[in-house]
């Protein structure tokens, strides 16, 4: 057993996890995070994308106990409340989500994506920062179109 | 709530549910946990076809904080039966775990229940199985070759079923027509996939005899009833909850051995037990889909005008038959709308359902449509051809015309209503056809490999109790059902037994009960999925849902209405056909002072009995069936525009644009609508482009990860574009017609022609096979320079 301490969603969490423990099962099966999603548990689908300080990872490929001392956001995290956050609300406006499975681990690629952007990505290059995530139901067009408005906010609308 | 209510249906109303599926707060199966909960993990047969000779669970047994390990003899009480009334079916049972014999590669041997899911498959290694390979069906090839033992004893051949039917002017028609062709075509087994597995969770209570199952369903009504036969419990007994799925496209549609296992292991171990699939049994053990191969010849005249057609349809549908659809369905399916979208007049059919030692066939959006559009559209692409005729220009010829309807389709089928032409035109002009035409001229002139391909269909949507008779299906599908319930503060509850996973019924259900009800959509809330809340009705498939569960939503508010009507009436003494509802009040017409907000009105009903009028209840509910005419379906149309560039180095296919124009009738709401048509695409460009089971010789499955088996990403989609037409059924409530597979049908044809097209500058080729993948599209290159060569 190894006794980690992490940050998830700026609350301090401290637990006993066996050494094996994946931090997919930590976030859901521990702490009751199960909005972060396990769709292949070989970290090709990206659903169970999470920031560990700050930085995309997949949660199904990383040891609970190698986020000891990190801070975690999930989307749990993303939401002020009842608001949305603007990632969130572009994704609602562009109908970017559908059965809402992938959606989790797509607003937090984004979410790392929209930290670090200076100006409005082209569709292209948004369709290639974002294929280390699978959907199945929208085709992506959507998501694309709520990308594109959220990193235009984002960039505060710079092209 | 007493805010202007605007009309709802055909507004691009936001979703609903999105809310909470974005702040993560859906909940999944997996995420369903009961205090003490077990875990299970199923041990699967390494082998197609074996005689299990031996096994040993003992070292599992001796597991810490393992519970149980079950094996095919402790649920051999229990089967999977779906028979179909067709004459000449072969039946099978499908054990819950293997008993004495595998039948394919993937099939659950044991079950391994422990404390978590950790140790579960950690004591699943040490489940130990000794059998006898047997030579396996592993395929088309093998039942054709018939040489092979059937898959399950007793039988005589390797078919489930066989039919045949044709028109009585078939063979004149065929005899004199001038000219014919014939094409072989082949789509490859591949799945739906969702990016959610499937999962359950399992209860018993041993104090009422009550099983409770939270499972990953389309259907759980459906699910409750076969359960009750797996079982022999009584379905009030049973209470089936499917919560938020993450999508299903049809393979969630069928009643699996993990759900009767997870409640037989519950009531065995006086504890919940919990499931989730991984992705490789997913692969391996989810049911598949999509492989036909098909033999068509077209008769046809000096114009290009198809006076006959003919087929031979050939269905690999594994090793057993599936509740609740049986084993025919792809293939009767794919006989009855082969002919599709043209005058087909004279038609001669032969379908084979074969069983095969391969996991069971289920089913995907679009079922054997997706196959019967590839075929037909590649004949017609072959006929305009034969003809030296232009692609679109053979299609007009032969496509249904607005005239023609109802069309009386060769194969029995009655096509409603539709603009199939229009929707051809329109496809080119939003799919800009003539830039293309010029792009395809600058790419030919620098020697790039660039295509355009197009192709037509009309999909049956909403069929009902009629073509379910036909089917030979054990239970009808006929209708859906809806309860409306306003409260006292004038919200209302929906209640439907069709099921919502990413289809946006939550919302449309939602648009079409405010709308009825002169209320905002906030003061609605739809509720589906759980047997105990929700009237009996069949589930989500077959894109019936809006169109069924719309209709019957849309006659159980007007009861509700008709009840707030009368008490409005009753208070300002007025006729009930003088109150109108709209906008959260009901008002006298004519009458600007009477005005009662329908909260208020709710209230009164429910609190203030003594102001009912004589022989009105305070009820304010509703439940009503819908089961839309004439019971064989309504008819959606579409055409799909697809332009591709072949890598000649890979073999690799771009697809640079894709374009849409489809008829589904008046749209609830077209943002829905696209979204849709949009998935549907992409999963159809999967079918054309990468999706593909492949198997060893033994017919065991290789491709059981998403680094082996393809499904699009978001840098293999183009951008879509979309035109609407909108001809209602005359038919259903609304005129509505379902859309929900369409999308997925065309793909495979288009971009099998716009790769056709493409490789036509170096030959003539005829791309006979799905899905395109480097390897063909380079053996096809290479066949098109030989031929280019020869000439």
């Amino acid at each position: 057993m190894v006794e980690i301490a992490v940050e998830v969603n700026g609350r301090a969490e401290t637990a006993e996890v066996d050494g094996r423990m994946l931090l997919s099962d930590f976030l859901r099966g521990v702490l009751g995070l199960t909005g972060t999603h396990v769709g292949c548990e070989h970290g090709y689908c990206g659903s169970c994308t999470v920031l560990v300080d700050g930085a995309s990872a997949r949660s199904c490929l990383m040891l609970a106990a190698q986020a000891n001392g990190s801070s975690v956001r999930t989307v749990e995290g993303l939401a002020d409340g009842e608001e949305l956050s603007s990632i969130q609300q572009a994704f609602k406006d562009c109908h970017g989500l559908q059965c809402g499975f992938c959606t989790p681990g797509l607003l937090m690629t984004v979410t790392e994506i929209a930290a670090e952007v200076a100006s409005t990505p082209s569709r292209h290059q948004i369709r290639e920062q974002l294929a280390g995530n699978l959907c199945r139901c929208t085709g992506y067009h959507q998501i694309v179109d709520a990308v594109e408005q959220a990193l235009d906010q984002a960039a505060g609308g710079g092209r | 709530m007493s805010g202007p209510s605007p009309r709802l249906f055909g507004a691009r109303v936001p979703r609903v549910e999105d809310g909470r599926l974005l702040k993560g707060q859906g909940r999944f199966v997996a995420d369903v946990d009961f205090p003490g909960t077990l875990s299970a993990k199923f041990v699967r047969s390494d082998e197609a076809s074996s005689d299990i000779c031996d096994f040993d669970v003992k070292e599992a047994l001796a597991c810490e904080k393992v519970r149980a390990v079950f094996t095919g003899d402790d649920f051999a009480g229990a089967e999977i039966r779906c028979v179909s009334a067709y004459e000449g079916f072969q039946p099978s049972a499908q054990p819950i775990l293997a008993v004495g014999r595998t039948r394919y590669a993937g099939e659950a041997m044991a079950m391994v229940v422990a404390d978590d899911e950790y140790t579960a498959e950690d004591a699943a290694e040490h489940v130990t199985f000794a059998y006898r390979p047997l030579e396996p069906v592993a395929g088309l090839d093998d039942v054709l070759g018939e040489d092979r033992e059937p898959v399950h004893s007793g039988w005589v051949g390797h078919a489930f079923v066989r039919r045949s039917m044709a028109t009585d002017g078939f063979e004149e028609a065929a005899g004199s027509a001038a000219h014919r062709v014939t094409v072989e075509l082949r789509n490859a087994r591949h799945g739906a996939i969702p990016m959610e597995g499937r999962a359950c969770v399992a209860r018993y209570d041993q104090g009422s005899g009550l099983f409770e199952l939270w499972t990953t369903t389309q259907i759980p009504h459906l699910i409750r009833a076969g359960l009750s036969d797996a079982l022999g419990v009584a379905e009030s007994r049973i209470r089936v909850i499917s919560p938020d799925v993450g999508g299903g496209f049809g393979v969630k549609a069928q009643l699996y051995p993990e759900e009767v296992a997870c409640c037989l292991a519950a009531r065995e171990l006086g504890r919940p037990v919990k499931w989730v699939e991984d992705r490789r049994e997913h692969f391996i053990a989810s049911h598949h889909s999509r492989e036909h191969r098909h033999r068509v010849t077209g008769y046809f005249d000096d114009d290009g005008i198809l006076l006959a057609l003919e087929a031979d349809i050939a269905v690999d549908m594994g090793a057993y038959s599936v509740f609740p659809w049986t084993s025919t369905m792809d293939c009767g399916m794919a006989m009855g709308i082969l002919p599709g979208p043209y005058r087909v007049a004279e038609y001669s059919v032969t379908g084979t359902a074969y069983c095969t030692n391969k996991a069971p066939y289920g089913a995907y959006r679009g079922v054997a449509r997706p196959a019967a559009c590839f075929s037909i559209e590649r004949l017609m692409d072959r006929i305009a051809r034969h003809r030296g005729a232009d692609r679109t220009e053979i299609r007009r010829r032969n496509l249904i015309g607005p005239d023609d309807y109802p069309w009386h389709s060769a194969s029995g089928l009655v096509y409603d209503s539709g603009s199939l032409p229009e929707s051809l035109d329109k496809a080119l002009e939003v799919g800009g056809h003539n830039r293309l035409l010029a792009d395809q001229a600058a790419a030919r002139a620098e020697g790039r490999l660039f295509g355009i391909g197009l192709a037509v269909f009309t999909e049956q949507t909403a069929h009902t109790t009629r073509e379910f008779q036909q089917r030979g299906v054990p239970i009808v599908f006929g209708y859906e059902t809806a309860k409306v319930r306003l409260d006292a503060t004038g919200t209302a509850v929906v209640s439907a037994s069709i099921h919502d996973h990413g289809q946006g019924l939550e919302t449309t259900l939602a648009q079409i009960a405010a709308d009825r009800l002169g209320l905002s959509i906030e003061d609605i809330r739809v509720e589906y999925g759980d047997t105990d809340q929700v009237a009996y009705g069949a589930g989500t498939f077959a894109s019936r849902s809006a169109v069924l569960a719309g209709g019957a939503v849309v006659k159980a508010a007007d009861a509700v209405a008709e009840t707030l009507r009368q008490v409005a009436a009753h208070r300002f003494e007025a006729s009930p056909t003088d109150i109108v509802i709209g906008q959260g009040c009901l008002s006298v017409s004519g009458s600007p002072g009477a005005s009662i907000e329908i909260a208020e009105l709710c209230r009164l009903v429910y609190q203030r009995p003594e102001s009912l009028p004589r022989g009105v209840e305070p009820i304010l509910e509703a439940s009503r069936t819908y089961d839309a005419d004439p019971g064989t379906g309504v008819y959606t149309n579409a055409a799909h525009l697809a332009s591709v560039e072949i890598d000649p180095l890979t073999g690799k296919t771009k697809v640079l644009s894709y374009a849409i124009a489809e008829d589904c009738g008046p749209m609830i709401n077209p943002t829905i609508v696209e979204g849709q048509i949009f998935g549907g695409v992409a999963q159809g460009i999967g079918t054309a482009l990468f999706e593909e089971f492949v198997y060893d010789d033994e017919a065991r499955l290789l491709t059981t990860t998403f680094s082996d088996y393809l499904i699009p990403t978001m840098t293999d989609m183009p951008d879509f574009e979309v035109a609407h037409l909108e001809t209602p059924s005359p038919h259903t409530i609304g005129g509505l017609k379902g859309m929900g597979e369409g999308g997925a049908i065309a793909p495979g044809a288009a971009i099998a022609a716009a790769v056709e097209d493409a490789l036509s500058a170096v030959g003539d080729v005829f791309v006979d096979q799905l899905p395109l993948t480097p390897e063909r599209v380079l053996a096809w290159l290479n066949q098109a320079r030989i031929q280019g060569d020869g000439q």
